[in-house]
């Protein structure tokens, strides 16, 4: 909101700076968007001139003249200047800045010559003087403006516009006198109030012609509405004060009557609308609810189309104004205009905006009806405009005050003591700082009582300030005129809470990212909304379709992600395009997941290892491969306290979602809680993502609930101090048999054949052959087996008998064989 | 017997540092000294030198056995250091890159998440987590922020459709909507309804508005936000977290103010001002950095906590903003690219 300083000086005395003003607007609580001046600023050496001679210089390209102009005998009487601005005729009074002036832009005025001959000042246009407008001309005064006379007497003062945000809980402050009432409360300066003349209607006055009665159908939505008849006004320019208030606050004048209606609400909050009483069919107004399909024209020449939830303002036949919103384009006053109706009204704020929100339209009348307009206010806001409705149009009311509703009366008041307000700030204000802040913000004290909790107030709350309603809210009235900037600072202190540690999901993303980051990855930040397209490489139509938002703002974020690595994968690219060498990056963060028909949302870590065969090393490294990725995984699988080892991993076959086929595994599925993928990128979906290069990826994904980061004590276990018997093992097994299958079945036999003696402490494979000495369709697995016993060194008898049983049972077993 | 030492030794230096591996050295010591060996033969006829010849015959053989040890512990040495030579290959140059990769990176904005978390730890906050898929509820109705109020529009929030199934998210109503959070806040009512006061927690995370991405403005951006509850919490506790927070993260030149304003959740409410000129690209006198204020008492009520004897504060603030302030950085936009010539720069 616009506020004039020139507007508010009429309600309380303003000597403060700009600056001053601007520091009490922000620290009452309002953020100053911005600060404009208009008008002159002061300036010294600069006096009204008039122009006695002009002579055009010869044999110039430019028009230039050399003028006499004289400036008064204290100025040194009539000087020579050259001018090159158009208008410097003979007989212009003009403001001429002498040497020793400096104008706003820091030009310095001296004698000097120019264009060959002395010039002993400068005539100025209006930009030159801080002034808006155009550098077309010099400025003209009027030729009543004495000659000698500074500047600043000559013309009218500037004014300072202050660009204010009120927030929603103060719609008392969206008006002149409400800004001044604060700045009273932080000046110490009194509040005057505007005087209004007019004082209603004697009891029993008959209802005037012109309106004969006001009829509200829908109470709940207008509790208030006043009409109040005038005659014989005449529509004509608004005095040039009025106009001057208004275009300082951006608005465009009228008419005398549309001014007034405008005026009024800047100054006191409350909205009006004046009618021609002409167009009221039936002489009388109906407040009802519109029906479903009813069209208005409003006065920006749109046609709105009305339902049953809207309330207009109507006549007996049609509707003539969209209740608090906007004015019909019929219904308003023209200049044939001779009788009228005035128009003060409350409206319940949420039908303000929920018309306001479903045809598209604002108002500066909408804006303070859906922040809340005092019903108490509304009366004493027509009489205003009354007044200045008589004063500037002329006409005399006609007919009684007429009112429908508005018979709440309004009463409350907070009970609060000194001591409580410095409990909740925890710093000392006396008593006295805080009774002047109350009343300076015209919250009077009613009653004092001395009580067991020490001194209490009764404050009176006007009905203006509904916002305050408890005792909180009082404390937050004193600090503000108190200043929020004087709250003093203090040691950071309080009692230590023993319990409780981090989150799980907060350790868990940090044990992954410190994990990856020793690893050399970079970690990268995605966004969570993706588009349609992109999420059709990972997850079915389906399970997009939960994750669609209602109302995407752009189309290509319209789904909630189902895996980190489409965003991991636009980084990549984003390198790639740019020339950077990218090869490692990584994400953690939330992704959704679809289970049973509904989403689950999860924590979730994502790293892809790119290996760009076109990036060149003096020393090439081994590239990464499957077997990397899976230690990846299995290191962050146990940050979140899963052992991968122990999960059946499942190979990728056939059409798996962005992993290729043969290339990629996964383990654990969402009704586990939990689910890992990790291998190669479909190569033709990273070639289609325009990505060069093999791209390694893994993702791990579990609900919040399954992490358990540290969560179970450690138990020291003994271990054997003898030594281990080593023997090496090959079998031949089935080519698409897994490893890990086969070694779970070996140490199965092994624990078998070394009985209660001694142990099998380890099989691990340690080759794996296909090829020439082997059948077709046959892999050899070599495995190294270590024995050991916890209580002495095993003898090679002993070992050499287990080994045996150990092969015997493979030979009975028959699904592997012994390699010879 | 004398030339035969001779002999033997000469024979010995010449052949010893011909030698080259490990193995002809052990078959070369065996024809030596060894239990068949020459010299050890010779050794043993020492028994039929005549009496008064052996002390002088044993110096010589002495001083024989000596040189030949000499000889064979240095054709050793020479073997063992033309073995290692074998094995180190050709000397470095040290001035070539290492091909190895480059270090990795913390995201900035992961840094300085992490490094708030580790200020307020020092003052009692532990991180508490929630979910992005928020509910009305918890979102807004629980922070007193009314069904018709604009931050509630579809035009500023992302809602989800009617039919959408959230499974670990649970409704508080049938009719209320799922949304992707506003704010942090919503973790404030989650933290008040499943523990009890005292509470002290700070809760970072990713949050959304339905905004033009500009410079300044993303679609989703992070937040953090503190929570205290306790008995006797005042407006100066929360001034004095304010100024550490700051004086930690920013350094000791860090001043704050507050400039009065309005939140539906707490009451007083404040802007944060930080003054800061000693941070790069920052030419104003006060930056807004966040908002706070005390817990509503109406907050209170609503979580089942007695405000007469209960209360708090509560701040908030972005992390984007934060980070921008503390590097310098000028487009929002940055942080989510992910070039790694920017992310370079933080680590």
């Amino acid at each position: 909101m616009k506020l004039s300083r020139n507007w508010l000086r009429q309600y309380v005395r303003l000597y403060a700076t700009t600056e001053e003003l601007q520091r009490a607007i922000t620290f009452l609580g309002f953020e100053v968007e911005s600060v404009t001046n208009t008008g002159l600023p002061p300036l010294s050496n600069v006096v009204v001139g008039e122009i006695l001679t002009r002579t055009k210089i010869p044999n110039l390209k430019k028009d230039i003249s050399l003028c006499t102009v004289d400036v008064g005998p204290a100025h040194g009487g009539v000087r020579s200047i050259v001018c090159g601005a158009p208008n410097c005729d003979a007989g212009r009074r003009v403001p001429v800045a002498l040497p020793g002036a400096v104008l706003p832009s820091g030009f310095q005025i001296a004698q000097r010559k120019t264009y060959g001959h002395e010039s002993q000042g400068m005539m100025c246009a209006p930009d030159e003087l801080g002034l808006p407008g155009e550098h077309s001309g010099l400025l003209l005064l009027p030729a009543t403006a004495p000659i000698g006379q500074p500047i600043n007497e000559a013309l009218p003062d500037g004014d300072t516009v202050f660009d204010v945000e009120v927030t929603p809980n103060r719609p008392d402050a969206l008006c002149h006198l409400g800004m001044a009432r604060e700045l009273a409360a932080w000046l110490k300066y009194d509040l005057q109030h505007p005087e209004i003349k007019f004082q209603g209607t004697p009891k029993g006055t008959p209802p005037s012609p012109l309106l004969t009665s006001i009829r509200v159908d829908a109470p709940e939505d207008c509790p208030l509405y006043v009409g109040i008849a005038v005659a014989g006004v005449k529509v004509g320019p608004s005095p040039v004060w009025m106009q001057e208030r208004l275009l300082a606050v951006g608005l465009r004048p009228i008419n005398n009557l549309v001014d007034v209606g405008n005026y009024v609400m800047l100054e006191l909050g409350q909205p009006l609308h004046v009618f021609d009483a002409k167009k009221i069919a039936g002489r009388q107004i109906v407040v009802r609810r519109a029906t479903d399909g009813e069209k208005l024209v409003t006065l920006d020449g749109k046609e709105r189309a009305l339902n049953s939830r809207m309330l207009v303002i109507a006549d007996e036949a049609k509707p003539l104004v969209i209740a608090g919103l906007m004015g019909g384009h019929d219904a308003g006053v023209d200049a044939t205009t001779t009788d009228i109706i005035l128009e003060a009204a409350c409206f319940r704020p949420q039908s303000i905006r929920w018309t306001s929100r479903r045809l598209g339209l604002t108002s500066d009348s909408a804006y303070r009806f859906e922040r809340g307009v005092d019903a108490h206010g509304t009366v004493a806001a027509a009489h205003r405009a009354i007044d200045l409705i008589l004063e500037t149009a002329g006409g005399t009311v006609v007919g009684p005050v007429m009112k429908a509703g508005g018979d709440r009366p309004w009463s409350r008041e907070i009970r609060i003591t000194p001591n409580y307000i410095r409990a909740k700030l925890g710093f000392d204000v006396t008593d006295d700082e805080m009774r002047d802040a109350l009343i300076g913000l015209a919250l009077p004290i009613k009653a004092e009582h001395e009580t067991a909790a020490g001194l209490e107030w009764t404050v009176a709350i006007p009905s203006h300030r509904r916002d305050l309603d408890r005792p909180i809210d009082l404390v937050e009235e004193v600090l503000r005129i108190y200043g929020t900037d004087r709250v003093p600072s203090a040691i950071c202190s309080g009692p230590a809470l023993a319990d409780g540690d981090d989150d799980p999901i907060a350790r868990f993303n940090r044990q992954a990212t410190d994990y990856l980051v020793g690893q050399h990855f970079h970690e990268v930040v995605n966004y969570t909304l993706r588009s349609q397209t992109e999420l059709a490489t990972w997850v079915s139509a389906a399970a997009a379709g939960e994750l669609a938002l209602a109302n995407p703002f752009v189309d290509d974020q319209s789904h909630l992600r189902p895996t980190l690595i489409m965003g991991i994968l636009e980084s990549l690219k984003l390198n790639q395009s740019r020339g950077i060498p990218a090869a490692r990056l990584f994400e953690t963060g939330r992704v959704f997941m679809e289970l049973n028909g509904t989403v689950q949302e999860c924590v979730a870590v994502g790293f892809v290892l790119c290996h760009n065969p076109k990036e060149r090393a003096w020393r090439t490294r081994p590239e990464p491969d499957f077997y990397t990725v899976k230690r990846h995984v299995e290191i962050l699988a146990r940050a979140a306290g899963l052992d991968l080892a122990a999960q059946p991993l499942v190979p990728v076959r056939g059409a798996y979602w962005g992993w290729q086929e043969g290339q990629s595994a996964a383990a654990g599925e969402m009704s586990d809680g939990w689910t890992a993928r990790f291998g190669l990128l479909n190569l033709a979906m990273v070639r289609a993502a325009g990505i060069e290069g093999k791209v390694w990826a893994g993702t791990l994904a579990l609900l919040p609930q399954k992490l358990t980061v540290g969560g179970s004590h450690t138990r020291y276990r003994p271990f054997s101090l003898f030594p281990a018997a080593l023997r090496d093992l090959a079998l031949v097994v089935d080519a698409d048999r897994h490893a890990d299958e086969v070694r779970a079945q070996l140490l199965q036999l092994a624990q078998a054949a070394t009985g209660p003696s001694f142990a099998i402490e380890r099989v691990e494979v340690f080759d794996v052959y296909t090829g020439a000495g082997l059948p077709a369709g046959k892999k050899s697995l070599a495995f190294a087996l270590s024995f050991r016993s916890a209580e002495r060194t095993l003898t090679d008898d002993e070992v050499n008998a287990a080994f045996g049983k150990i092969q015997q049972a493979i030979a009975v077993d028959g699904t592997m064989s012994v390699r010879a | 017997m004398q030339a035969t030492l001779s002999a033997l030794l000469a024979k010995a230096t010449a052949e010893l540092p011909a030698l080259r591996t490990r193995a002809d050295f052990e078959a070369a010591k065996a024809r030596y000294v060894g239990p068949h060996g020459e010299f050890t033969a010779l050794m043993k006829q020492m028994g039929t030198v005549p009496k008064e010849q052996r002390p002088a015959m044993g110096k010589l053989v002495n001083e024989a056995k000596a040189q030949l040890t000499t000889q064979l512990d240095a054709a050793l040495q020479r073997i063992a250091d033309a073995e290692i030579a074998a094995q180190l290959g050709p000397a470095i140059d040290p001035t070539l890159p290492s091909p190895d990769t480059g270090p990795g990176t913390t995201h900035p904005l992961t840094l300085v998440r992490e490094e708030m978390c580790r200020i307020l730890r020092k003052a009692g906050f532990t991180v508490v987590e929630g979910p992005e898929v928020e509910t009305e509820y918890y979102c807004f109705d629980a922070l007193c922020t009314p069904a018709d109020h604009p931050a509630r529009d579809a035009q500023d929030t992302f809602y989800f459709p009617e039919s959408a199934r959230f499974g670990n998210v649970a409704k508080k109503t049938p009719a209320e909507k799922y949304l992707l959070r506003t704010h942090t806040s919503s973790v404030q009512i989650r933290t008040m309804l499943k523990g009890e006061p005292p509470i002290r927690v700070v809760s970072p995370g990713r949050v959304y508005r339905r905004d033009t991405s500009d410079a300044t403005h993303s679609a989703n951006f992070h937040q953090l936000e503190c929570l205290y509850v306790d008995r006797n919490v005042t407006v100066r506790d929360l001034k004095a977290l304010l100024d550490y927070i700051f004086a930690s993260l920013l350094g000791k030149d860090t001043v704050t103010r507050f400039r009065p304003h309005y939140f539906g959740y707490t009451e007083p409410s404040f802007e944060v001002d930080l003054s800061a000129k000693h941070l790069p690209k920052v030419n104003k006198d006060w930056i807004e950095i966040g908002g706070c204020g005390m817990v509503d008492p109406a907050v209170f009520e609503g979580v089942g906590y007695d405000p007469n004897v209960w209360s708090g504060y509560a701040f908030g603030m972005g992390l984007e903003r934060l980070a921008m302030l503390m590097y310098g950085i000028d487009d929002i936009r940055y942080f989510y690219q992910n070039d790694l010539r920017f992310l370079k720069q933080f680590a």
